[in-house]
């Protein structure tokens, strides 16, 4: 497989140029191969082979993510990607105001490029629970104009930010609703939170990205990440196809499920909401 | 417009909507072209997005600020608005 990388080497701000960084020396330390954004717009035959069999390293300068929906409006397969402006606040130095690379944005591309040479693109499968987790069978359907969307009957509680969870014994597995999975149309990126990870109730639980949006997976139940579904990762398109069953994201051993329960709708009072919104553009 | 209620309390009572620093806003529009919600508006005459109504923004989305090219969005503590929606259900404030 040819392993590529492409930056958004955004001109009119500094994160740019520590994207266009993170790219060239990438390409020397990692032997990736670069793809210009700007030739991959304007002729994507010019990289047939790495869109067909290759898979990407993107670099975004900023939130607005070019390189991240240009590498979906090509089909392209993206096994890795970094967000600048996110890395600079982490590492709590302010970039240069300059548009050309400072000391600073050097410092942070070459974290970054260590980041990339240490971590490897596809980590290993992480144990499930062992938890046995049957697909549903029953659903209820709340239709509108021509879209139908599925809400298993029994066994699933949501929140209202569209989150699932489903309990088995002290784990439960996460995922998004099938009217989420509409809403935000082809996702195109699965960034889970590490395994071990604590997460509150109604805290972060990782992101999903479409061309559409950015969506923050808000976390139905409170407890630690011991599963990530890394076919999801691999292949996004599995949550579209199947949110409920094979789709699922994460699995958490549940640190005070009956608390949080309380604060979640079950499977009729969740299609009602969906009910209401339906109607929105 | 989305729900009415966000965890039983009704919307108005749960102060969770964007806030545009319009020292880094560079009026691209981004966050507008991407709600659904309308909770963002455009005045005619005035190159500004205003937050017209903060009340259709869905409590706990942060997509717009990540959509945000130059950081110009902020959010309320999260942890502090789940505290508030607990408070005013506690009371009995909820429906």
């Amino acid at each position: 497989m040819t392993r590529a990388i492409l930056a958004c080497t955004g001109l009119d701000k500094p994160e740019g140029s520590v994207a266009r960084e993170v790219a060239v020396a990438g390409a020397e330390a990692a032997g990736l191969e670069i793809v210009c954004p700007v030739l991959l717009h304007r002729a994507p035959a010019r990289y047939k082979k790495i869109l067909e069999q290759g898979a990407l390293t993107v670099v975004d300068g900023c939130s607005t993510r070019c390189a991240t929906r240009l590498a979906a409006q090509v089909g392209a397969t993206v096994e890795r990607k970094i967000l600048v402006s996110d890395a600079a606040k982490r590492s709590g130095q302010p970039l240069e105001a300059s548009l050309r690379l400072g000391p600073v944005g050097l410092a942070l591309a070459r974290s970054l490029v260590g980041d990339l040479l240490s971590a490897p693109p596809q980590a290993a499968p992480a144990a499930e629970s062992g938890a046995e987790f049957e697909p549903p069978t029953e659903f209820l359907v709340v239709t509108y104009d021509k879209f139908e969307f599925r809400i298993p009957a029994v066994d699933y509680a949501f929140n209202e930010n569209d989150v699932w969870a489903r309990a088995v014994g002290g784990v439960a597995r996460v995922g998004i609703s099938d009217f989420l999975q509409q809403r935000l149309t082809d996702v195109s990126y699965f960034d889970p939170p590490p395994v071990g990870a604590v997460v509150e109730q109604f805290g972060e639980m990782g992101t999903l990205e479409s061309t559409k949006a950015v969506f923050e997976i808000v976390a139905p139940v409170s407890g630690t990440v011991v599963a990530v579904n890394e076919a999801v990762r691999a292949n996004p398109g599995i949550l579209n196809e199947d949110p409920y069953g094979a789709g699922w994201l994460l699995e958490v051993t549940l640190t005070h499920p009956q608390q949080d329960l309380e604060l979640l709708l079950d499977p009729a009072a969740y299609a009602e909401s969906v009910n209401r919104r339906a109607a929105e553009a | 417009m989305p729900d009415p209620t966000f965890m039983g309390v009704p919307r108005e009572r749960i102060s969770w909507f964007p806030t545009i620093d319009y020292g880094k806003c560079n009026f691209c529009m981004e966050c507008d072209r991407f709600c659904p919600h309308q909770v963002f508006e455009r005045r005619e005459g005035d190159p500004r997005l205003v937050v017209a109504n903060p009340v259709h923004c869905v409590v706990f989305c942060r997509a717009c600020a990540k959509a945000c090219g130059p950081d110009a969005i902020s959010f309320p503590d999260k942890a502090e608005t789940i505290a508030q929606i607990k408070q005013v259900r506690a009371e009995g404030g909820g429906r």
